[in-house]
């Protein structure tokens, strides 16, 4: 296991971590998503090997974790049901049968699974649904401990993945039946708990103390990351990270905070936005003193320039630079937390940096269709219309717009004003 | 039109040393090196086409490891984006983009009359509506040479007179190729640093062997380091295009320009100047046209077809989305040294057809190991093509290359490559 606390990744799809570094725990959905039947089942992989890592040709050495759903999840309208959850996936919605996502653990054995909850997406539930929530969770966590570590099966055929029970994002007193059962029934068999919000960590009964927790937020800022790590976090998922490189900005922070040099000054911004015209011609790297591949070998005046054609390039690099700044970053964290620092370093770290993330002033790359919530019925279209508009405008190219005018074209010395 | 150079023209420096190894003793197919200011190209070969300065998803390192010597960058689009004023800034396009070895780019003609609808083309320039606000522009040969000296590429083109080269229009294809000469006179006079970028003419004159023959004559006495046969792609237009038409075309031009019989050495054009094949990039359009004496050629189809799931393989071209693949776990090539199929054990991704049929199309990493996989194929394609001809064993190539990709069916060899072949003393259809 990689140390703690440390940062889980997301790789929808479990797409190979080609430009990304390597140690990436990934969460694997979209390759079960067809049915018990699907391609990676069949893998050729040896005993002691995980035919999911085979298949996603992820190094042996690589923790993954298996999560039956994508994080953040996204909200689809069909409901969950008493022996299964909706997803929505790359071939649309789909309910995933609790038995066959332990059955994917069984086979596929991931180092860690994280346990099947019940969650309600998008709006809060109510009393009853939360009731119901509990029940379920509580069924598939008994029924998934059956299934792997059951006293039915042999010594050889109990599973070797370390199961995480989810935790559900309510209070206590609503779930502390099935955090009983955690706490005794079901104790031996769990190696770590699966949360939901920072706010679980602060409650955790004493007796599941021990267990490593991986929480499954969405912190907006290398703040909230701390303050949840600050209230005991092991693992967490950091959406912020690709959501960064999407928007074009660079990550710029270390942990702990350089030392001020004056008590007066500005805070520093947490990143910089590569869309912002005054990259245009810089040729310093992203971040000073930056060792990382993309810093290594460009300049802010190409990311500018990849972020402004919309080349794929610009993000795969923000993806390797703002992955080495995570990486020091959590290492930061573990040496502080060593040293008995810690509380003090997060104070140092508040007053020296920014408290928001920067605003990026570009879009995106371009996202698929189950990257994103369905859409409402009639709802307007989510991208301008590219094609056809030299027929509505007589002008322009469906290749290439450039972001100036005529004078602008001229100054490029592109061409001359006829 | 005079058919004798002019005494008056500017002498023309070369950037460029081009050492010839082998000649294939049956086709016209040879084998050389290419020495240009960042670096040393085998010939023949192919180029990958970074338009904008990046190479669809792949870094830098990604391309390197491909073994590419040589790639283009697009005069037109780097024109918009970033700018001429950003390039001379930051010091050219090697600087911008981080690529310390060879760049081409072309001269930004073709961009304007395939992607500007309303172009039109005078003796001045290229005229168009500016894309963003319709004002009325001009694009002339000494801006398209500025911008490509902004660019510092260490091959450079002319700008020249593109149309269709289907046009039915005698007249316009006439005058687009006297116009292709005139305009080569003023890139000629515009270039600032011919010690240190090599201009390349191109030879137009549509279908008319005439007109092409004329073309050569005026634009070889022009001495420019490198020649380039235009007008045999329609780039996007290509895909449209009759694939046996283009390449017939390919074959009538070439065996006329380097004269009929095998042995002459009175083909027009000359032994010691790199020969590019503007926009041409299908391996079966490749392989024959070295043997017709072609040297360099690029197209966006071996990266852009990458991005639709389409593996390039010896056998032909596989789309990995299709559900035969689901359960393949076989490398995308078997034997294949790129990144993506290299087994882990020898140091890459060991990437599977099943893996691929799972991602491609999916995720943009699908494309980006994809791309890795199809340069590599059409660089290591170049490579053996060139051993084979160093080994005088280019006929054999030939037989073996039509073979796997027809699974040995004769009679399915397309007609314009057996023609051509015949041509230049390959025979397809015969037993070797």
């Amino acid at each position: 296991m990689a140390e703690k606390p440390s940062m889980t990744f997301s790789l929808l799809g479990s797409a190979a971590p080609v430009l990304a570094p390597r140690r990436m725990p990934t969460r694997a959905r979209t390759v079960i998503e067809r049915s018990d039947n699907a391609a990676v089942y069949k893998t050729p992989a040896a005993p002691h090997e995980s035919p999911l890592k085979k298949f996603s040709c992820i190094p042996n050495d690589m923790p993954v974790i298996l999560g039956p759903r994508r994080f953040p999840a996204i909200v689809c309208p069909p409901p969950n049901t008493s022996t299964s959850i909706a997803l929505s996936t790359s071939i649309g919605f789909h309910q995933l049968p609790a038995k066959q996502y332990v059955n994917a653990v069984h086979k596929l054995r991931p180092d860690i699974a994280i346990g099947m909850a019940d969650m309600v997406l998008g709006s809060p539930p109510g009393n009853k649904r939360r009731e119901k929530m509990v029940d379920r969770t509580h069924a598939f966590t008994r029924d998934a401990l059956e299934q792997l570590y059951g006293d039915a099966l042999t010594r050889n055929a109990k599973s070797k993945t370390a199961f995480f029970a989810p935790v559900l994002p309510l209070d206590n007193a609503q779930q502390s039946l099935y955090l009983e059962d955690l706490e005794s029934e079901f104790r031996w068999d769990i190696s770590g708990l699966a949360l939901y919000e920072a706010a679980s960590l602060e409650h955790i009964p004493a007796s599941l103390g021990d267990l490593p927790r991986l929480l499954l937020s969405d912190p907006s800022t290398p703040h909230h990351i701390l303050r949840e790590i600050s209230l005991g976090a092991d693992l967490l998922t950091t959406p912020v990270l690709g959501a960064s490189s999407d928007a074009g900005i660079a990550l710029d922070f270390k942990f702990p905070a350089p030392v001020a040099q004056d008590d007066d000054k500005k805070p520093q911004p947490l990143g910089y936005d590569m869309w912002s015209v005054e990259n245009a011609t810089a040729v310093s790297s992203l971040a000073e003193g930056c060792v990382c591949f993309a810093c290594r070998k460009h300049h802010r005046a190409y990311f500018h320039h990849l972020l402004a054609a919309k080349e794929m390039t610009a993000w795969a690099l923000l993806q390797i630079h703002n992955y080495h700044v995570f990486d020091l970053f959590f290492a930061g964290i573990r040496e502080s937390i060593q040293n008995g620092t810690f509380e003090q370093d997060i104070e140092a770290f508040a007053r020296f940096y920014a408290p928001e993330m920067p605003e990026s002033s570009g879009q995106g790359p371009r996202l698929r269709g189950y990257q994103l919530p369905a859409p409402a019925a009639h709802a307007p279209r989510r991208a301008p219309k590219v094609y056809g508009r030299l027929e509505e405008v007589m002008v322009s190219s469906s290749a290439v717009t450039p972001d100036t005018d005529a004078s602008g074209l001229e100054e490029h010395g592109f061409a001359q004003k006829a | 039109m005079s058919t004798t150079a002019e005494p008056a023209r500017k002498a023309m420096p070369s950037a460029l040393t081009f050492d010839r190894h082998a000649k294939c003793s049956t086709t016209k197919a040879r084998a050389s090196t290419l020495h240009l200011p960042h670096g040393s190209v085998p010939l023949p070969i192919f180029m990958p086409v970074a338009t904008q300065a990046s190479l669809k998803g792949l870094t830098y390192d990604q391309l390197r490891d491909t073994g590419c010597m040589l790639c283009l960058n697009n005069t037109y689009h780097l024109g918009l984006k970033p700018g001429q004023a950003v390039l001379d800034s930051v010091g050219g396009a090697h600087k911008l983009q981080g690529w310390d070895r060879n760049l081409l780019t072309d001269s930004g003609g073709f961009q304007m009359v395939s992607l500007l609808k309303l172009a039109t083309v005078t003796e001045e320039g290229v005229r168009f509506l500016s894309p963003h606000d319709g004002s009325p522009m001009l694009l002339t040969p000494e801006h398209s040479i500025s911008l490509q000296n902004s660019i510092g590429s260490d091959i450079i083109m002319q700008l020249d007179d593109v149309i269709a080269t289907t046009s039915p229009d005698h007249a316009r294809i006439k005058e687009a190729m006297e116009r292709s000469v005139r305009w080569l006179d003023r890139c000629i006079e515009e270039h600032k640093y011919p010690e240190k970028q090599n201009l390349f003419c191109i030879i137009q004159g549509g279908l008319d062997l005439e007109l092409r023959k004329q073309c050569c004559e005026e634009m070889v006495a022009r001495d420019t380091p490198g020649i380039a046969i235009g007008g045999l792609s329609g780039g996007e237009a290509k895909e449209e295009f009759c694939k046996v038409f283009v390449s017939l075309l390919l074959w009538i031009a070439f065996n006329e320009l380097t004269g009929h019989r095998v042995d002459t050495c009175t083909g027009l054009l000359p032994e010691n100047k790199p020969r590019y094949v503007m926009g041409v990039g299908y391996p079966e359009d490749i392989v024959v046209a070295v043997a017709l004496g072609a040297d360099m050629f690029d197209c966006v189809w071996p990266t852009r077809t990458a991005r639709f799931g389409d593996a390039i393989v010896s056998s032909g071209t596989i789309n990995l989305r299709r559900k035969i693949f689901e359960e393949d776990f076989r490398p995308i090539e078997e034997g294949c040294t790129c990144t993506s199929c290299r087994p882990v054990d020898q140091g890459g991704l060991g990437l599977t057809r099943a893996y691929m049929h799972h991602i491609t199309a999916k995720e943009t990493v699908g494309a980006h190991l994809l791309t890795i996989h199809n340069v590599h194929f059409m660089l290591t394609m170049m490579g053996n093509i060139r051993q084979a001809i160093i080994e005088d064993r280019y006929p054999a190539y030939l037989r073996k290359f039509f073979s796997n990709i027809y699974e040995g069916d004769r009679s399915k060899y397309p007609e314009w490559a057996v023609g051509a072949l015949r041509g230049v003393g390959v025979d397809l259809l015969a037993d070797s």
